[in-house]
This record gives structure tokens, sequence and C-alpha cells, in this order.
């Protein structure tokens, strides 16, 4: 029996392929009846196998590998007539008679019996005109960087997933793999932003995160509390994937602001020596031009900072934790040591952001 | 069904002009008429929901030219979207106008319409555009758009919060970086969503909210509708925010006492446990530590007893809640506590002192000298003072009506223990008759003393008939002046419950009174009343507390 189950389960991702592709113009209200109940089904086997170690760990083996890309594990069942039902609607080549068949279904008017599913969608309704009521245009916020409320809701919910996820999948390099495919989904710059935001998250740990928790009604996380070193270990891997590629770690520091930066760099030392490594290499490529009196890029590479910008970087540093900022003034002497001791500006880029920031 | 139609087809217009008034202007006073306007909106696609169900898609638009134009509106305003019920309904509406075999291009497009607009309503879009930007990333995580809203507005909500904490006025900074302006546009915008429970945090949050100036900052619409949820209990909220509620909105405060009263009037009191337990759920008792919330309630019972008459059903449940008041403030730290003269500020301080002790607080036999402490007291202010105003014996009347417990134990006492009758007669002929300008109360003391000597006379013997309360009964049944009838009423029902004699003719004696006059509501009230304390102080004697409860059984079913 057992066999039977994982061999359903393993249509789960062609299924939910199928219902985002123009393949469902051939779906007819029986067709369409069927797939929502597959849904429910899957539901169902979330619900009874969620407390049983090993059933869950065998679904969500045999999950993965139906996928290309190992993007859903074993929650995904949880979540799956929302899933489904959310994803057809946005299809356009649903053809009409399916399509009222699944809005009667996802909307059930009154009457026809309760579920989760409408209490969940009206909720969702609601949320998101909540969301932008709130979100009324504030003065200058005082708050910790990269706390822009849309960003820290996505982080979270990458949070949560990664906490999932090192549930199911042990090895690390699956985790990275993983890792990589959903990130790929987001332009670069966002995945940026939300990979800051959500290490910014780990380090502030109560308060909001502890507000984004999911509750029961249509959005029914793993009630998964992480502690301190599970933690470590999700930093670990977006640090991974953040470091292990140069460009894309120039690319990150670039793109982000470097009151972020300083602020990841105090709670991150492997982040702290990356970066200074890498303002080093950037500082060493700017020369001192005597006519304008001032240092200038060597080449007219977008991807450096210049004098004015790298001299800001560094005084964001230093307005870090006294750590951070007595790392980073030891590195800055030290290379000045290093090019020659100079007082005089002019001489040594080093010199002259020492007397500077 | 047509005639229904005409209904919603009235008002069609004046809705879609209103959600074309309301799409243009985005001041505080348009978004301040949509919330005003929420709860009739919802009754009115409620109604225009129920018109279109059965129809298919062509008729409802054939009906209700318009409807697109509406709906379309109506989907675009995060006010009515947020609103309690009103997406659902908006929601059911758009599926009627969705058809399964679309014949005309007018239908597909129609199709498609509902769509979008479903897509606008439900996917992880931003609200103004349709773009959406991380719904594959959300996706690819597993999750769903019902996710990400749910975290993001929870973190909105913290967010807001910290805001306003932060931003406290603690008498010392001069305004933080919030202006009474924001935080008054924070309460509009939160109307549509005080139902949903992730905003509880914020409500609090705001009626907590000191802005150092004196003017109310929170909007009267917010500060209404968090009441009338909180009545209703749509919403739970902690106690402290509830008090601050009704302490900076006197309106919400008024509303609450009647809701109570209301309440309390049409549930069949069948025992003081169950007002108690009514009462300590509205937290009107605990919000009454405070002296102004106190004097306000104190003032509306007051109101309810006199456009009553005085019933006895009235004058029982304001002892209750006084009862419940004392437990509330005597519980207080010593440090919170604000002095009696707060809540009873134009009354005799001695008087308030001696009638705000419990009963329990002295052993019994001690009682009848408190009793007649308190009658001596009484009885200076009422008969040496000038009482030119009769407002002014009204007032005291009220205050010791109010801490009805010890006239209760006053009537038990005469029959129960060895006192001395007078002072105990004349506070108890007050209760009942506080006048005196035709001596009616120098009069009701006479007879008073009268009733009790007589049944004094009969509370040693075993073998009693009815025909031996004659004397009692007739003043009861025979006599016009009602407060007679009271005082005697409630003597004669003490003796039947207290005396050994009394037991056995008690069934019968009580039939006969509550069947010749319109006393049975007294007796009752009585009757509960005193069942209510046995339970709390426990009566030693089983045969009387036997004898209670079947009266009560049968005065239950009569009442």
């Amino acid at each position: 029996v057992m066999e039977v189950v994982l061999g359903q389960v393993e249509q789960l991702p062609a299924l939910l392929a199928v219902s985002r592709s123009a393949l469902v113009r051939d779906w007819d209200f029986l067709t369409l009846e069927r797939a929502l109940e597959w849904a429910r089904y899957f539901q169902h086997l979330y619900d009874r196998f969620r407390t049983r170690p090993q059933l869950r760990e065998a679904l969500g083996r045999r999950l993965r590998r139906a996928q290309p890309y190992p993007l859903l594990g074993f929650p995904t069942l949880g979540r799956c007539p929302q899933l489904l039902g959310l994803a057809l609607l946005k299809t356009h080549a649903l053809p009409p008679a399916a399509c009222r068949r699944l809005l009667r279904s996802l909307l059930q008017p009154p009457g026809a019996g309760t579920g989760p599913e409408p209490r969940g969608l009206a909720l969702l309704a609601r949320r998101k005109a909540a969301a932008c009521l709130l979100a009324l245009p504030r003065c200058p916020p005082r708050r910790p960087p990269g706390q822009e409320l849309q960003l820290q809701a996505e982080a979270q919910l990458l949070l949560n997933r990664l906490r999932e996820e090192r549930q199911e999948v042990g090895e690390a390099a699956g985790q990275l793999r993983w890792l990589c495919g959903v990130l790929e989904q987001l332009p670069q710059p966002r995945a940026f932003e939300v990979v800051a935001a959500a290490l910014a998250l780990l380090k502030q740990g109560s308060g909001a995160e502890q507000a984004g928790d999911g509750d029961g009604d249509g959005s029914s996380l793993d009630g998964y509390q992480a502690s301190a070193a599970e933690d470590g270990c999700t930093a670990g891997l977006l640090l991974s994937w953040l470091l292990g590629n140069k460009e894309r770690f120039s690319a990150f520091c670039l793109c982000l602001p470097s009151s972020l930066l300083a602020f990841l760099a105090g709670h991150y030392s492997q982040l702290s020596r990356s970066y200074l490594d890498l303002l080093t290499t950037w500082g060493s490529h700017l020369l001192y031009d005597p006519l304008q009196g001032r240092w200038v890029k060597s080449c007219l590479d977008k991807a450096e900072l210049s004098w004015e910008e790298l001299r800001e970087r560094f005084s964001c540093l230093y307005q870090g934790s006294t750590l951070l900022k007595e790392q980073t003034q030891a590195a800055l002497k030290l290379l000045k040591t290093q090019d020659g001791d100079f007082e005089v500006c002019g001489l040594s880029v080093w010199t002259d952001l020492l007397m500077e920031v | 069904m047509a005639q229904d139609g005409t209904v919603p087809k009235l008002k069609f217009g004046y809705w879609l002009d209103k959600a074309i008034e309301w799409g243009q202007a985005t001041t505080l006073e348009s978004q301040q008429d949509v919330c005003l306007h929420l709860p009739q909106l919802q009754e009115f696609l409620h109604q225009l929901y129920e018109t279109i169900k059965d129809s298919g898609s062509a008729v409802a638009i054939q009906q209700f030219p318009l409807i697109g134009q509406l709906l379309g509106r109506l989907c675009w305003n995060p006010f009515v979207i947020g609103y309690d019920e009103s997406q659902k309904t908006l929601m059911w509406c758009l599926c009627c106008l969705y058809s399964s075999e679309p014949r005309s291009a007018v239908e597909l497009k129609a199709n498609s319409w509902v769509r979008s607009l479903l897509c606008h309503l439900l996917s992880s879009s931003k609200w103004e555009s349709n773009e959406a930007e991380t719904s594959t990333f959300i996706s690819a995580l597993g999750y769903t758009s019902a996710d990400y809203y749910c975290h993001l507005v929870k973190n909105t909500v913290f967010s807001l919060v910290t805001e306003l904490r932060e931003n406290q006025f603690n008498g010392l900074n001069i305004q933080g970086s919030i202006s009474a302006s924001r935080v008054n546009a924070v309460s509009i915008f939160c109307v549509p969503l005080i139902t949903l429970p992730d905003l509880t945090p914020l409500l609090e949050t705001l009626l907590l909210y000191h802005g150092g100036s004196s003017k109310e900052i929170l909007s009267s619409e917010f500060l209404e509708a968090v009441n009338e949820a909180f009545l209703k209990k749509k919403i739970s909220l902690p106690e402290s925010a509830v008090f601050s509620l009704w302490l900076r909105h006197l309106p919400s405060l008024e509303k609450a006492t009647l809701h109570l009263l209301d309440q309390l009037f049409s549930i069949q009191l069948n025992s003081l446990e169950e007002v108690a337990c009514v009462m300590k759920d509205s937290l009107l008792p605990q919000a009454a530590s405070h002296p102004a919330i106190f004097r306000i309630v104190n003032e509306i019972f007051k109101n309810a007893l006199m456009e009553t008459d005085g019933t006895s059903g009235v004058m029982t449940i304001i002892q209750v809640f006084t009862q419940l008041f004392l437990q509330v403030h005597q519980n207080e730290n010593k440090q919170h506590k604000f002095p009696l003269k707060a809540y009873f500020p134009y009354h005799h301080q001695p008087l308030v002192r001696g009638l705000v002790r419990r009963p329990f607080e002295f052993p019994t036999t001690y009682w009848s000298q408190h009793l007649k402490h308190i009658s001596d007291m009484l009885k200076a202010l009422v008969e040496d003072t000038d009482f030119s105003s009769p407002t002014d014996l009204f007032e005291i009347w009220f205050l010791v009506a109010c801490f009805g417990e010890w006239l209760d134990i006053a009537a038990e006492q005469l029959l129960k223990a060895a006192v001395e009758p007078d002072a105990v007669l004349w506070l108890l002929a007050f209760y009942y008759c506080p006048k005196n300008e035709n001596q009616q109360r120098t009069q009701t003391v006479v007879e008073a003393q009268a009733v009790y000597s007589h049944l004094m006379m009969l509370f040693r013997c075993t073998d009693l008939s009815l025909k031996d309360l004659e004397v009692a009964v007739h003043r009861i049944t025979g006599v016009e002046q009602c407060w007679n009838q009271c005082l005697t009423t409630h003597l004669l029902t003490n003796f039947l419950l207290f005396s050994r004699g009394g037991h056995k003719i008690a069934q019968e004696c009580i039939y006969h009174i509550t069947k010749t006059t319109d006393t049975s509501k007294e007796v009752y009230n009585l009757l509960i009343r005193t069942a209510y304390r046995f339970n709390h102080s426990g009566e030693e004697n089983q045969r009387t507390v036997k004898l209670l409860n079947e009266l009560l059984q049968k005065l239950t079913l009569k009442v």
C-alpha cells in the first residue's frame, strides 16, 4: 500500500507543472474535479503523516526524486489545494467550464458545506487589503536596515522553508543546490535583498520574526521554532551561497547600501573578512590623479567603487560594533603599513582613508 | 425573486455613485466616509448576491447593466475589501458573473474580467498593479500568496506597534517622530480591519496610546467600531485596553453599560451566579475601579431604576454590581487604590465607610451592632438636616439601596438574632419608604413594629396554620400602599424561611400571597438574593436551604 501512495506522491510536481502550463486548455469539468480531488488527497496525506517522521521522510524523498530541480518537499503536500487552485486561477488557458467549477470550489458560497479553503481565501484577500491600508507613508525610519516589510515577509518565508528543508535533506550540498534554484526565481538585486534581510532577521531573532510565524489559517507552517544552533546552520548555508561565487559576492556588495552591509559584517565574521578583502581589492585599483587632486578609478568599470563610495563604506564599518570597528581599523593600518606607511596624502589610498574616516 | 430585486435596485444607483466618489477622492474625509458606510454596504452586497445568485451571468447583467462598474470599483477599494465579510460577498458576486459556456463576446469579456479581478484580489501582486514580481519565488518555496500576506500583515502590525510604543509621551520628551494627525490616520485606516485577528496588538497599542495632547487623537469612528466589536464579542482585548477605551470615549462606556442591562433583562434570572457571571464578562465591574467610570455607570443605573419605577429586578442587578465592584476594589493593589471619597464624593463618608464593609468581614454576632451603627447615622442625616430637595433624599436612599446586602441581613437578623429591633426596623422602613412629607415613613415604622411583634410571638411555635399568620398576610393582600406591602413581604418571607413553624406552611403561604397580589417578583428576587448569599457565606441550617430551593423552583415556573 505504501508503494502505491509513494507512486501517487510522485505525480504532484507534474500536476503542479501542468496546472501552470497551456496543457490545461484540454481540461474539462471532470478533469478539473479530479485534479482538485488529488489536491485534497495530498493534503489528507500530509495531515496523516506529518507526525510520523519515517513516513514523512519517505514521502519527501520520493517527491524530490520526481523533480528536475528538487524544490518541493513534504510540507508542500499540506497546502496543495491552495497551490493548485491559485495556480489554475492564473492560467489563462483554462477553459470556461472548468474555470467556473474551479471558482465555485475555491470560493464555496454559503450552504455548500464548510472547509478550510473558502475561509482561507477570504482571509487572504482581507489581509492583502490590510497590507495596503497599513502601509502608510512614514517619516524616515530609524529602524535597522533591511527591514522593508515586503522583503521581510519574503525573507521569513525563505527562512521557514530552509529550516523545513534541513529537516528533510540532510546533506549540505543538496541544500545549496536547492537554495540556488530557488533564488534564481528572483531578479538578482531582489535575491540579494532577500538574502540580506534573512541574514539580518536571523540575528534579530525575536519580535518581528516571531510575529511572522504562521497561524493555522491558510498558512500551516510547521510551527517550528529554531534553536540558535540551527539558525547558525541556516545562516551558514546562506553565507555559502553568497561567498561561494566571487562575482556574485561582488555584485552583492555593490548592490546593497553600506549601512546594511556594515550591520551584517558586524554579525557574521566570515562576511566581514570577505567584505574587507573585497574593499581592499577595490581600493587597490584606485589611482591618484594629481591634477584633480583626488583618487579615481583606474578603469571605468562599473563593477567597482569610487573613492567617495569606498570612504562611505569604511565609515559605515566604523560605526558598527566595537569589534567591527577595531577589525576595520586594524586592517586599514596594516594596509597602510604595507603600502609604505606614509603620512602625507595622495600617496597611499589607505593613508588617506584612515585620515578621513 | 422579483420583489427583492426592487430593493437593491433602488439603492444600486446610490452605491454606484458612492463607489465612484470614493475612487476619486483620496482625502481623509472621503476615507472616513467609506468607513461610516461599510456595514450598510456589506448588507447591500449580500442582498445583491441573493438576487443574482440563481440567475445566469447574462440575466444578471441585464438586470443590473452597471454591475461590472460597481463591483470593479469596489474591488479596488482596500477599505471595502478589508472589511469583515465584504470581500467574501464580492467574490461570490463575481463568480455569479462568470459563465461556463460563454456565447457572446460580452460574456467572454466578462469572464476574463472576472478572472483578472480575482487575480488582483488573491495573488501576491502589489495592490495598485497586477505585476507579481515575487510570485514565482514564493511558489518555488512551496508557499502561496496566503502565506505571504500572513507574514506581511503581521510584520506591518509589529512595525506600527513598535513605532507607537517608542513614541509614547512619557511626560518628559517632547513629541517623538509621530504626529497626532498620523496616529489619527492610522486609527481611521484600522476601522475596516478591527475584526481581523492579526490587528489585535495594534488595536491595543492605539487604545493605550497617549500623545501628550489633551484632545482625543484617535478617531471616533475607530473608538465606536472597536467598542461595537468588543460588545458583540467579535474581538477580545486585554482589560487595560478596554478600560482605556471607555475612559477616553464616553459614548462607548454608555453603550457598554446599556448593553449589559439589555443582556440582563433579556435572560431569565435563574440565579445571581449567572448574573454575576455575565457582569464579570462585560468587564464593567473591573473597569469601575476607575472612579470616573464608576460614577458614570452608577448614573446610568440610577436612571434605569427611575425609568422602571424601581422594579426589584433592576435593584437586584445594581446590588450585585456593587458587590462585584467592591470585590474588585478590595483585591486591588494598595498603591493603585483610589480612596472611597473618589467614588462617592457627595456622601457622608462615615456612612459610606459603614456600608462598604462586607458582612463576612465581621463575625455574625457583630452584625446587628453594625446595622444599628448604620441606622443611627442614616437617621441623623435624614431627620436632623433640612432635606428640602427630594433629590438629596433620593441620593442617600440610592446609596443605601446599592448596598442591599445589609438590608437583607437586617431583615434576617431581626428574626434570627436577639436584637434591639428599633434601629433595624427603622432602617428597613427607610429603605421601603424613604419619604416623610406626610409622615409616611414614620407610619411605616409603626406598621413594621406591629408586624415584627406579631411574627416574633409565633417564632417558637412549631405548629402553625395560615390563619395564625393572618395579621401579616392581611397587611400584604389587603393594603394599598406598596411600601408596607413590600416590607411585610420581606419580613414574612424571612419568617417562613427561618422559623420552624414557618417551614411547614411556607409553600402554602407564598402561593397564597403571590396569587392574590403582584408580589411574586419581589419574593422571587428576595429568594435568589438569599440563595446567592447562602452560597457565599454558607447557611448552617440544611432545612432552610432545602426549603429555599423548593420555593425558588416553584416560583421560577410561574415568573
